[in-house]
């Protein structure tokens, strides 16, 4: 036996009776509890069991560069320079590399990397592997999903200078935090960098894979893990499960020892379990993404601003928490950053939260000087238009399709009228992507690095935009054109000084907070439950040391590093 | 012989006709692969515009092509057994996907629908042989159990066997902490334990079908004037059970099981659903949710492949075991 055994033994009656061999053997095993190690030399053998969302069958393939690698691929196995931490306004912390610096008109990056760093097969990394990363990104365009345009260089062991095109300051969180660091005496061997499984990975994170199977993975601790120390724990497991069902019971039973869910009656859940616990940590912006442009093609009453307004002002977002959110959502900010991280980007602190509950006069009023009129069941008009809106969701997205009822009852009130539909998964994501649809609920995701710059290049410039029947890419999706926008974005990307680019997100936060594309109704939770009979360091509410869900790249491995067995 | 040769003709044109369904099906679903796979990387973490480009040139999905030409290349490549590459599995081949889901959904479902089979056979015997006795009245009750649907009942038996009793594991094909994959008895004794309850609720549910037919098969076949004949010769009961009533009565069933052994492969989605095993339904799901095409077709074809060699076999068996089917030479 290669593991040890300190999980609950389940043998049932029948089994046992059915297979009185094997009990025997396992039964045997499993009286050691825990005793039998393999790896650490004498330190206690712990093992933990992830759940990150697989289902199914898995896919061998731990190559950093591909799209479909496996989730522990990125920041577990293989590390980036600099860590940028989403659950809090922290600078960036130093992986492999210590500092970095621009020159002055930002085509010039250079890195100082890391000193005493051990790929896991013993040789030493040294920044001509780095240079050797970006040169293989920047010449195979299949595998350059940030866009980098630069050639890197290694000036001496332990210094990197990558050299752009042109003006690349905003290239800096996706070059240093979102791009895993590959040896280059295994990579330049690699035929086909693309099409490569790199079954055996070689990296620098903190754990390495030990047996791999299409149903469960194994990592074990990377003994030549440069961090004095980590990672305490031994081995983790992840596995792979159907259903939120099958994943309720697992963590239950005491199978998993981490993973992301809403759990229907968590509190209660737990409350019944000592070893479990659970943080929440909200961070993406539930809203209603509107098909904004007239001009692109747009229709419905949604293209009226008027409209968008009277339905961030008309939905009562503590009721919505109360009925979908399970009470667990955070306030959002109608300049769609976080309220409670981000506050200092938000140049007006007027528009720091959106309101609480519905304030009715006010989004009545904003329809009447529209030019919307109550017609006789209460519905508005205008011109023999009714104001009425389709809404979608996924189906299965339960929260999703609960917001849509809740909020159909209470902007009936102000005489706007929701019709909400669930789709399928792809057919929602495809009208999404050419527009074909009045209102959607979607989340404003996560971004490279905490700077705003990147949500509103993404979702508002309208160079990121397409007529409604071309695929938008998921970027600007509600078709959104703002000249004034586009021109603050370009400036403040010319530029790395933070108060020249809150001064031009001021400009765009006034724009969008009156315009109002996407609409937002609250930060919706991100609840990850943990089990703390075998490890405990796990980022809580007080202290979220790093975004804790399970399927977050990079979080992962800082989580995995830090956390330590139970005593 | 020229019997047989009309029946291949014929199911080589339903193949024919099945695998053009099956190129343009999934074709028609909204979306394509590469929105929906950027969608999924923006859930893991940031995604940027460029992103798009990149996984357009690494998954080579080249939606320029015409459908016809596509449909061509797909016909071509199916002769040499190149059934592509899987999208959601990039870079697994489909064949690697298939080969690694294949053996646990026959395994599963396979071994469980001869269970059914061969207990529902034996039991709807016994029960027409002494009507009016308790197994004859047990019938109402398996065909209840029948109706019930399935993924309900797989639900309950997992929640009271597996979750309130601990009897069987919640979810698997195997015990992962424990064993590895590989003829050792262990993990053998582990597939077996991890398979025993969703095989159970396959049989439970399918068990009243098989007794039905049979018991009412063996009803008429009792009428008959042979079974009669040989009462007044004086064989033994048992004898004139299995070897005159039951080898008549079982022929329906027969074909029916063969046929369901065709839909071995394609019914077993919600079984591994519910219990998260790793086999061909669940890679099927998968598939459709990443508008996988070249797995989607990989998975039809396997799934049409069966239906059709099982209705072939039954064609050809039949005409054997009973001679009346066959056509007038």
């Amino acid at each position: 036996m290669s593991s040890t055994l300190s999980r609950p033994r389940r043998l049932g009656l029948a089994a046992a009776a059915l297979l009185s061999l094997t009990s025997l053997a396992l039964s045997g095993c499993a009286g050691g509890g825990g005793a039998s190690n393999d790896a650490g030399g004498g330190a206690d053998n712990t093992s933990i069991t992830v759940f990150n969302g697989a289902t199914g069958t898995i896919a061998e393939n731990f190559n950093p560069f591909s799209s479909t690698a496996l989730q522990p691929t990125l920041g577990v196995i293989f590390e980036p320079l600099f860590w940028y931490n989403a659950a809090s306004d922290d600078p960036p912390t130093p992986l492999l590399a210590e500092s970095f610096e621009w020159n002055d008109d930002g085509t010039q990056l250079t890195i100082k990397t890391r000193d005493g760093v051990k790929w896991s097969d013993g040789e030493p990394f040294t920044a001509k592997d780095v240079a050797f990363t970006f040169n293989l990104v920047n010449e195979t365009p299949e595998l350059n999903t940030t866009g980098l345009a630069a050639t890197a260089e290694a000036t001496d062991d332990t210094t990197a200078v990558l050299t752009f095109e042109e003006n690349s300051f905003m290239q800096e969180p996706s070059v240093l935090g979102n791009r895993g660091i590959v040896p280059e005496h295994i990579w330049k061997d690699i035929a086909d960098p693309i099409t490569e499984t790199n079954p055996d990975p070689i990296g620098t994170g903190p754990f390495k894979v030990k047996d791999f199977t299409a149903q469960s993975y194994l990592l074990e601790k990377n003994d030549l893990y440069w961090e004095e120390g980590k990672p305490a724990i031994n081995e983790v497991r992840y596995i792979s499960l159907d259903t939120a069902d099958a994943a309720t019971g697992a963590l239950l039973a005491g199978e998993v020892d981490w993973m992301s869910s809403f759990l229907p009656g968590l509190e209660k859940i737990l409350a019944d379990n000592e070893g479990l616990s659970y943080v929440n940590t909200p961070a993406l912006t539930a809203s209603i993404f509107t098909c904004s442009s007239e001009k692109l093609g747009c229709k419905g009453p949604q293209t009226d601003p008027a409209v968008r307004q009277a339905i961030y002002q008309g939905i009562d977002r503590e009721q919505l928490n109360a009925l979908a959110g399970g009470g667990f959502a955070a306030t959002a900010s109608p300049t769609l950053v976080i309220p409670d991280r981000d506050a200092d980007w938000i140049a007006d602190p007027e528009n720091t939260e959106t309101p609480a509950n519905a304030n009715v006069e006010e989004a009545r009023k904003v329809l009447e000087d529209a030019g919307w009129v109550e017609g006789s069941d209460g519905i508005r008009e205008k011109d023999g238009e009714r104001l009425s809106l389709g809404i979608q969701t996924v189906s299965g997205y339960s929260d999703f399709i609960s917001l849509n009822d809740a909020m159909s009852q209470q902007l009936r009130e102000v005489g706007i009228e929701l019709k909400p539909t669930a789709i399928t998964y792809n057919e929602w994501v495809n009208n999404l992507n050419i527009g074909e649809y009045q209102l959607t609920l979607e989340s404003i995701g996560l971004q490279p690095s905490n700077n705003p710059y990147y949500a509103y290049e993404k979702w508002y410039n309208s160079a990121n935009t397409t007529p409604v029947g071309e695929s938008a890419l998921n970027n600007n999706t509600a078709r959104y054109t703002n000249p004034k926008v586009d021109e603050a974005l370009s400036v403040a990307r010319s530029t790395n000084d933070e108060a020249v680019q809150k001064e031009q997100y001021g400009i765009i936060q006034e724009e969008i907070v009156r315009d109002m594309p996407y609409i937002p109704i609250y930060v919706n939770s991100m609840l990850t439950e943990f089990n703390t009979d075998r490890a405990t360091g796990w980022p809580t509410n007080e202290d979220p040391y790093a975004l804790p869900a399970t399927w977050k790249s990079w979080d992962n491995g800082i989580v995995l590093k830090n956390i330590t067995p139970t005593e | 012989m020229k019997y047989i040769l009309q029946k291949l003709g014929f199911y080589l044109v339903a193949f024919w006709a099945a695998l053009t369904v099956n190129f343009f099906l999934p074709r028609l679903l909204p979306g394509n692969p590469v929105d929906i796979m950027l969608a999924k990387l923006a859930q893991r973490g940031p995604v940027t515009p460029e992103a798009r480009e990149a996984v357009e040139l690494l998954l080579g999905t080249n939606t320029e092509a015409p459908l016809i030409v596509q449909y061509g290349q797909y016909l071509g490549k199916l002769f040499t057994l190149d059934l592509g590459t899987s999208v959601a599995f990039f870079p697994a081949s489909v064949t690697d996907i298939i080969a690694q889901t294949l053996p646990w959904t026959i395994g599963l479902i396979g071994v469980a629908t001869v269970i059914s089979f061969i207990l529902g056979v034996t039991l709807g015997m016994l029960a027409g042989w002494k009507r009016g006795s308790w197994l004859d009245n047990l019938i109402p009750v398996t065909t209840m159990l029948q109706s019930v649907p399935y993924f309900w009942l797989a639900l309950i038996l997992l929640f009271v066997l597996g979750g309130m009793w601990d009897l069987f594991p919640l979810n698997g094909g195997y015990n992962v902490y424990e064993t590895s994959p590989g003829w050792n008895l262990e993990f053998i004794g582990s597939v077996i334990y991890y398979g025993t309850l969703p095989a159970l609720t396959i049989v439970i549910s399918s068990v009243g079908g098989w007794m039905l037919g049979m018991r009412n098969m063996m009803v008429s076949t009792l009428s008959d004037d042979y079974i009669l004949t040989a009462e007044a010769k004086g064989l033994r009961p048992v004898r004139i059970m299995t070897t005159y009533a039951a080898r008549n009565a079982v022929l329906p069933s027969v074909a029916g099981f063969a046929i369901s052994l065709g839909f071995v492969v394609a019914g077993s989605i919600v079984t591994e659903a519910v219990f998260s095993y790793p086999g061909i339904g669940s890679a099927l799901l998968n598939a459709v949710g990443s508008n996988d095409y070249s797995l989607m077709q990989g998975l039809f074809l396997v799934i049409t492949l069966s239906v059709l060699g099982a209705n072939l076999l039954v064609d050809l068996l039949y005409s054997f075991i009973d001679p009346r089917t066959r056509a007038r030479s």
